[in-house]
């Protein structure tokens, strides 16, 4: 379904820009700063919905082809669950530990910049998959 | 800023009342999105800007979306 009109269009071209950028400062700065995975992810969802409902599925289509979904949640989720399994098995097992930083730098914190990351790769997709659901009722 | 939060709490109280009582579905929704950003600045009063954000993204959005969403196959079911 797509709603022809021009200042709509023009509008978000450059509104949906700047959602992305924030969405992706958010994930980037978890660890630093209000936010985190959910947060950011749930912000870059919505951009891809506003995507979806503005230009059009095809277009949207076009970018990230919507078989590739399932693999785009699954995959992020399960190095989520393996990096996870990692930081609860490395006490005990003095396994080795990704290196600490400076705190107060974005590449600080050891896990918790990648599990961030994942998490709102996987939260983005499922929400977009969720409203795709409802709005196009293709299963 | 005493007066600003007993402001923004009774308008959550006024819009809480006001979703049960409107009759028109589409304002439903609308009047549920006001009540999340009121709630987005009531979290961010109340110290806590990680749930505002949240808030903010789930709440005023992603929710809204999923509402009028389902309102349209109910519109689709009707016909």
């Amino acid at each position: 379904m797509k709603y022809k009109d021009t200042i709509l269009e023009e509008v978000c071209r450059f509104l949906i820009l700047s959602i992305q950028i924030f969405a992706f400062y958010i994930i980037l700065n978890g660890h630093l700063s209000p936010g985190g995975g959910f947060s950011g992810g749930a912000i870059l969802g919505s951009s891809l919905i506003i995507i979806h409902l503005v230009f059009g599925k095809s277009y949207l289509q076009k970018k990230i082809n919507s078989q590739n979904i399932p693999a785009f949640i699954s995959i992020p989720l399960i190095i989520y669950g393996l990096l996870k399994l990692h930081s609860f098995l490395s006490d005990t097992l003095h396994w080795p530990h990704p290196p600490i930083g400076t705190p107060g730098k974005i590449l600080s914190s050891g896990f918790i910049l990648p599990l961030n990351i994942m998490i709102g790769i996987v939260v983005a997709f499922v929400l977009y998959q969720a409203f795709s659901y409802f709005w196009d009722e293709e299963f | 800023m005493h007066y600003f939060n007993i402001i923004v709490l009774l308008s959550l109280i006024v819009f809480s009342i006001a979703i049960s009582f409107i009759k028109n579905l589409f304002s439903t929704v609308i009047v549920f999105m006001i009540y999340s950003l009121m709630m987005t600045v009531v979290w961010q009063q109340l110290n806590s800007p990680d749930l505002a954000i949240t808030e903010a993204a789930v709440g005023a959005g992603i929710t809204s979306f999923l509402f009028i969403a389902a309102l349209k196959k109910i519109k689709e079911v009707k016909k």
